[in-house]
């Protein structure tokens, strides 16, 4: 069984001291793809941003990659090996392309041009766009960007949330694909926060379903794909 | 023309100064969000450290020794060169060193902890760090304004440069010349290392930059130290262009600079060193060339080169700016809340005869013996200071509009309502009459206020789509221009150079209220009892705007302006309407200043004491007139300050000092102010002392009980805090207790993360 | 027809990227009409047009038979046309009963000369905020700072806030984002008495449940654009609808999984 690079045992997460998250216990290892599911404001964003240290868990534990988050700053988590491609993308918009990517990049002279590569290889679209700045990018563009800059840095976790909000539902098609060849080939973990249930759980390995802040269900993509019934309940507020 | 781009020429020095403050400030604000009012204050630092190391070859330490014995001393200056001057490029290197040290001091001592402050904060900090370094250099470099020599190309001057037909000093060419070289390497920084490229991400999303591993606050530090770097550049190298070195030298040439840096939105280097470079250079010919030309307006001859960066500043922001902030673009903090004023009546009832017994108690020999004229004289001063306050506090507090212009504002009400009074006849005290129309002072003093409300109006124009910070750059333009183009414009005061705008004295059918009394000194009760009476009436002004629709109406603007659109309110007009109000209560205070004073001069109102009436006002608590009273109280050569230089004859020394320290204090631990500190405190002790029964004493006694005791001994031993010899028994063990008891609750608020402590209150003591 | 607030192919374009396009809809007198769709889809951007926030890039709006483009966002809430923010943006400074005030009020520029010295004269608004109060439950909360409530009570002053204005139409903006089932069942109940009680209501949210329940008329924005407008039994049979909410790829959504969907979207809407 491969290497456990997240490991989240009774979380409870949230804003101020106010749980959003309560109880929560997910785990990804190493080549897998989990997606995370569930209506607006059932706290999935609220577990990414725990998972990458910009929040502090209130009680429970959370280890990525071996070692704790909890009172480690989010860059030191970052510089670990955990690469978060946010909601907001987080672009710099008045920065290129390339100067975008270039942030992105760790290791030697050598390290840095390969992960260069690698990034715009998965993204062939953002080849010709490198000098463009940012902010002048398209939705479905930018979201390339975000998820480019992500990898440059050769994450072993990777967490992406949201990734298809605002985009046409044929480009999403087009990059759900890649996030499963990027587990495949780089033997990353990745943790996808979804909204669409379908496509996620076509490329996804197994799944969460959260409502209301706690894990309402969990099993494989097969499980999950044949309980549709629960899972579209949970998303409409029946549960 | 060919003149013209001669003069032009000349202008280069000071505009590659201009353009190097200007990269600095780019810096810091690229690395911190900050506008850094305080980089004047850098670069003299520097200039003053390397002249001394020049002159004696002692390098001063940014501190006093403030330890409270004379047993073990704090070490403020190391001897680099026992024989004296120190060689030029190590004295360089010295100065860099030393603003770099700055450049760390500001982060982790001032910007750090304010990182997450309302802009106003950052603000009050800036002033905080600018004070608090002329207070440092008065103690240090007190003793001697030098003449700084120029440095780069000195023995050189260009006899015909160019061809133009005039001299030029070489000096000119090196600054120019290190200016376009600094702005180079800066420029290849930001553009192409990781460090530079960080910057910028950061600048633009935080997130961004943590979720890939880059931490802001480091970032932010290494462009502190580059920004105070480039502050000590400017200030060592500028040489002789700017004549003596004083602690306020570059407070004033900051506001090109800051045209400069804004030109380039504060985020391009190049076009701050060449808005820098320009500006320097317009300024030279408007001053030198074309105020000798017979189609340049006479009234203009005076002030047309401040008046230069005010126009860039005001419509390059203008044109940039928006009427309403767009979604997500909303101010990050806010300001500490504004209490709902009570009992308003019972205040007046007690404070104004208090305010007519102390007028009266003073001048004799009532609380402190043989000291009469002094305490009358300090308590004016508060007065009118908080008269002042009460404008930042409507305006500031209540609107969130960030104006350092309102002294300014005062001053245009006091020199006009002199002008008004004047009637040309020469008298002893005022052999200098100017002519005038005579009128008596009700008038005089009406007209100078109206004027001053139309003035703050104007000025109250760019507000409506200049925001924050960048609206307080603005009013500092404003305030830097109105100073040359009115207080020191002779063709509109008509006043000879150095002589100052006489004041007649208000009487009251017949009775004479002015400000000298009975033996010649300026401490006439009649004149106090009058300042409490005008106050009085400001301070329920000021209240039951906040208490009327009005001050709901400023209150919602000041939270949201995009909501109180939404709610029907013309938020252009509520500005104005609040500039207006603001700018009438600045007039009485410049009014009352003016009579105050009896003799008024541009020196009265040079614009960064308005910044400094600022942060006091703020020390006190923006955004309650109870605040603004505190301010007063504590006003350089207010009450406690005259108190406190009567216990220790060295203090006044120390006063910027101090000053600076506490309004950095402040803003980073209790941003409400003092007022709102001492309400609740005042409210809990007293509902405390009520219900307190021997057990909640007891249970006092012991948490606190060591300390006061400890703090007595202190104080017993020889506490001396500010190294004085009068300083009498008693209080300085009362002195013991509180700073014991002060430093207790710093050590208990660090403890508890940084939330109030609940545990100090009294009410939770005994609960 | 009377139709209050009619837009007629309204586009919104931030540079490249056209958050609203071709947006035509009609909001009837007296009516509670929804606009639905999923996170991003551009239904603030809408109201922010409407309401004078972000400026139109094409097309018109109408407001009570007027063209609303000249009017600054100060000027279209006193005539009427009142909005709430998703992000409440409540005067925190301020009181409950001040914030009412605020909106109920209508001053004029030289009114802080009677404010000097008569600050809390009755201007007769009171009784509208009184009633606003009142609808909404808020009365025993009229004293307390808006910054000491809890996330569902802002939510409930935010609208009263709105009612207080007395306005024609009053365009709510996503007023149930992070309540509880059970608090936007109750929101619900309140804004069909707001609307009987002759407010017209345009409300923007993606809780289906809730839009579903209490709306008359349903718009739903997907990407910018309408792609479905109905009754509510319209709107949730539709099958465009169901898609943009749950994001199937478009071969597997429009066989069996399809109807699956809408029938568990039914059964949840006859579960209220």
């Amino acid at each position: 069984m491969s290497e456990t690079l997240i490991d989240v045992h009774d979380l409870s997460a949230g804003y101020g001291g106010i749980p959003v998250v309560r109880n929560l216990s997910i785990s990804v290892r190493a080549g897998e793809v989990v997606a995370l599911l569930g209506p607006n404001g059932a706290g999935k964003t609220t577990t990414l941003l725990t998972l990458s240290g910009i929040l502090q868990p209130i009680s429970g534990r959370v280890d990525v990659l071996g070692e704790t988050v909890s009172g480690v700053k989010p860059e030191k988590v970052a510089r670990r090996g955990l690469s978060h491609v946010a909601e907001d993308r987080s672009l710099f918009f008045d920065l290129s392309v390339k100067e975008n990517l270039r942030l992105g990049l760790r290791g030697d002279r050598n390290e840095r041009a390969a992960s260069m590569e690698v990034a715009l290889d998965l993204f062939p679209a953002l080849a010709p766009l490198v000098d463009r700045r940012a902010g002048l990018l398209s939705g479905g563009e930018q979201q390339m960007l975000a998820m480019a800059r992500g990898l440059a840095s050769r994450p072993r976790v990777l967490l992406v949330d949201e990734m298809s909000l605002g985009l046409a539902p044929i480009i999403v098609e087009r990059m759900l694909p890649i996030v499963r060849r990027i587990a495949d080939e780089t033997g990353a973990g990745i943790l996808m926060v979804e909204q669409h249930v379908g496509l996620a759980l076509s490329v996804a390995d197994r799944g969460y379903v959260l409502a209301h802040g706690e894990l309402a269900m969990e099993g494989t993509s097969a499980e999950l794909r044949s309980n549709r019934r629960l899972v579209e309940e949970s998303y409409l507020g029946g549960i | 023309m060919k003149d013209a781009i001669a003069f032009a020429f000349l202008g280069l020095g000071a505009g590659s100064f201009f353009a190097l403050m200007a990269t600095g400030l780019v810096v810091a604000y690229k690395g911190s969000g900050v506008i850094n009012f305080a980089h004047g204050s850098v670069a003299m630092y520097a200039a003053f450290t390397f002249n001394y190391l020049r002159i004696d070859g002692r390098l001063r330490l940014p501190w006093v020794d403030i330890l409270p014995t004379h047993q073990v001393n704090l070490p403020v200056q190391i001897t680099i060169s026992s024989g004296g001057k120190v060689n030029v490029w190590l004295a360089v290197l010295l100065a860099l060193a030393m603003s770099a040290l700055l450049g760390v001091g500001m982060h982790y001592l001032v910007f750090r902890p304010l990182r997450n402050a309302a802009p106003l904060g950052k603000v009050i900090g800036a002033i905080g760090v600018m004070l608090y370094l002329q207070g440092v250099a008065l103690v240090n470099f007190g003793s001697e304004n030098p003449q700084p020599k120029s440095i780069l190309l000195p023995d050189t001057l260009f006899k015909n440069f160019l061809g133009f037909g005039k001299p030029m000093p070489g000096e000119n060419l090196g600054l120019f010349i290190m200016a376009v070289l600094v702005g180079a390497v800066l420029w290849f920084n930001y553009k192409y290392t990781r460090f530079g490229l960080a910057t910028r991400a950061a600048a633009g999303n935080e997130k961004g930059a943590v979720l890939l591993g880059y931490s802001p606050e480091r970032l932010a530090l290494f462009n502190w130290i580059i920004a105070a770097m480039t502050a000590g550049l400017a200030g060592v190298f500028v040489g002789s262009i700017t004549g003596a070195l004083t602690p306020t030298k570059f407070t004033t040439l900051i506001v090109p600079a800051l045209g400069a840096a804004l030109i380039g939105s504060l985020s391009s280097v190049p076009i701050a060193i060449a808005g820098g470079v320009g500006i320097g250079m317009i300024q030279t010919v408007t001053s030198t060339w074309m105020t000798g030309k017979s189609w340049f307006p006479d009234w203009l001859q005076s002030g047309a080169t401040d008046a230069i960066p005010l126009v860039i500043i005001v419509l390059t922001l203008f044109l940039r700016g928006k009427s309403l902030p767009i979604r997500g673009n909303i101010e990050e903090r806010r300001l500490p809340l504004s209490p709902y004023p009570k009992r308003i009546g019972w205040h007046v009832a007690i404070l104004v005869p208090l305010g007519v017994v102390l007028a009266y108690g003073l001048p004799g020999d009532f609380v402190f013996a043989g000291l009469s004229g002094k305490w009358s004289f300090a308590f004016m001063t508060s007065l009118i200071a908080a008269m002042l306050m009460l404008s930042y506090v409507l305006l500031a507090g209540y609107v969130g509009q960030i104006s350092m212009v309102q002294l300014s504002i005062a001053g245009v009400s006091a020199f006009f309502m002199a002008r008004m009074s004047a009637n040309g006849v020469p008298s002893p005290q005022d052999p200098f009459a100017v002519s005038g129309p005579g009128l008596p002072w009700p008038i005089g003093a009406t007209l100078g206020i109206i004027v001053a409300i139309a003035v703050g109006v104007l000025l109250g124009i760019p507000a409506l789509r200049i925001r924050g910070v960048q609206l307080a750059v603005v009013t500092i333009a404003a305030a830097v221009a109105l100073q040359t183009l009115y207080f020191d414009n002779s063709k509109l005061t008509n006043l000879m150079a150095g002589s100052n705008a006489a004041v007649p004295p208000p009487t009251f059918f017949g009775v004479d209220v002015g400000s000298t009394g009975p033996r010649g000194l300026t401490d006439s009760p009649k004149f106090v009892t009058f300042c409490v009476i005008v106050l009085a009436a400001m301070c329920v002004i000021v209240s039951n705007l906040r208490r009327g629709s009005t001050g709901r109406r400023f209150l919602a603007v000041r939270a949201n302006e995009r909501a109180a659109a939404s709610a029907g309110i013309d938020v252009a007009r509520t500005k104005l309407l609040a500039f207006g109000i603001a700018s009438g209560l600045a007039g009485v205070a410049g009014v009352m200043t003016a009579f105050q004073q009896q003799q008024i001069s541009s020196s009265n109102w040079v614009y960064f004491a308005g910044l400094i009436a600022l942060a006091f006002a703020y020390l006190g608590g923006i955004t309650s007139v109870a605040g603004a009273l505190i301010g007063g109280m504590l006003t350089g050569s207010g009450l406690i300050s005259v108190f406190g230089s009567h216990q220790s004859s060295g203090l006044h020394t120390y006063t910027p000092l101090i000053g600076g320290v506490g309004m950095i204090l402040t803003a980073i631990i209790h941003p409400s102010g003092q007022a709102m500190l001492f309400q609740p405190l005042l409210q809990y002790f007293g509902r405390w002392l009520k219900a307190a029964r021997v057990p909640e004493w007891l249970v006092v006694a012991r948490r606190l009980g060591p300390y006061v005791v400890l703090g007595l001994a202190l104080g017993a031993i020889g506490i001396n805090p500010w190294r004085t010899d009068e300083w009498s028994r008693p209080w300085m063990m009362l002195v013991g207790v509180l700073l014991v008891l002060f430093v207790r609750s710093i050590v208990v608020r660090i403890r508890s993360g940084g939330h109030e402590p609940s545990s100090d209150s009294p009410a939770e003591v005994s609960a | 027809m009377n139709a209050l607030l009619q837009t007629h192919d309204l586009t919104v374009a931030y540079g490249g990227l056209r958050a609203n396009s071709d947006v035509s809809i009609t909001v009837e007198k007296g009516k509670l009409v929804g606009l639905i769709g999923p996170n991003g889809a551009g239904k603030t951007t809408f109201i922010d047009a409407i309401t004078g926030y972000t400026p139109v890039t094409s097309g018109t709006a109408t407001f009570a038979g007027r063209d609303l483009a000249p009017l600054s966002p100060a000027k279209r809430s006193r005539s009427g046309l009142v909005r709430t923010f998703q992000s409440l943006e409540l005067f925190e400074d301020l009181t409950v009963w001040d914030n009412l005030l605020v909106m109920a009020e209508s001053s004029k520029w030289w009114s802080f000369l009677a404010d000097i010295f008569r600050p809390l004269r009755t201007s007769g608004v009171e009784s509208k905020a009184e009633e606003s109060l009142e609808l909404l439950g808020l009365s025993h909360l009229r004293d307390r700072l808006t910054l000491d409530l809890s996330h569902g009570q802002r939510k409930l002053v935010s609208v009263a806030r709105g009612l207080a204005a007395n306005p024609e139409l009053l365009l709510l903006d996503e007023p149930a984002a992070g309540l509880d089932t059970a608090e936007s069942q109750q929101l619900g109940i309140l804004l069909r008495r707001i609307v009987d009680s002759g407010t017209t209501i345009f409300l923007i949210d993606h809780d289906m449940g809730l839009v579903l329940s209490v709306c008359d008329y349903i718009y739903v924005l997907d990407f910018g654009q309408i792609i479905a407008e109905g009754t509510p039994s319209e709107v949730r049979n539709d099958p465009a609808v169901i898609k943009a909410y749950l994001g199937e790829s478009t071969g597997e959504m429009q066989a069996a999984e399809g109807e699956e969907a809408s029938r568990a979207l039914r059964g949840e809407g006859d579960g209220r």
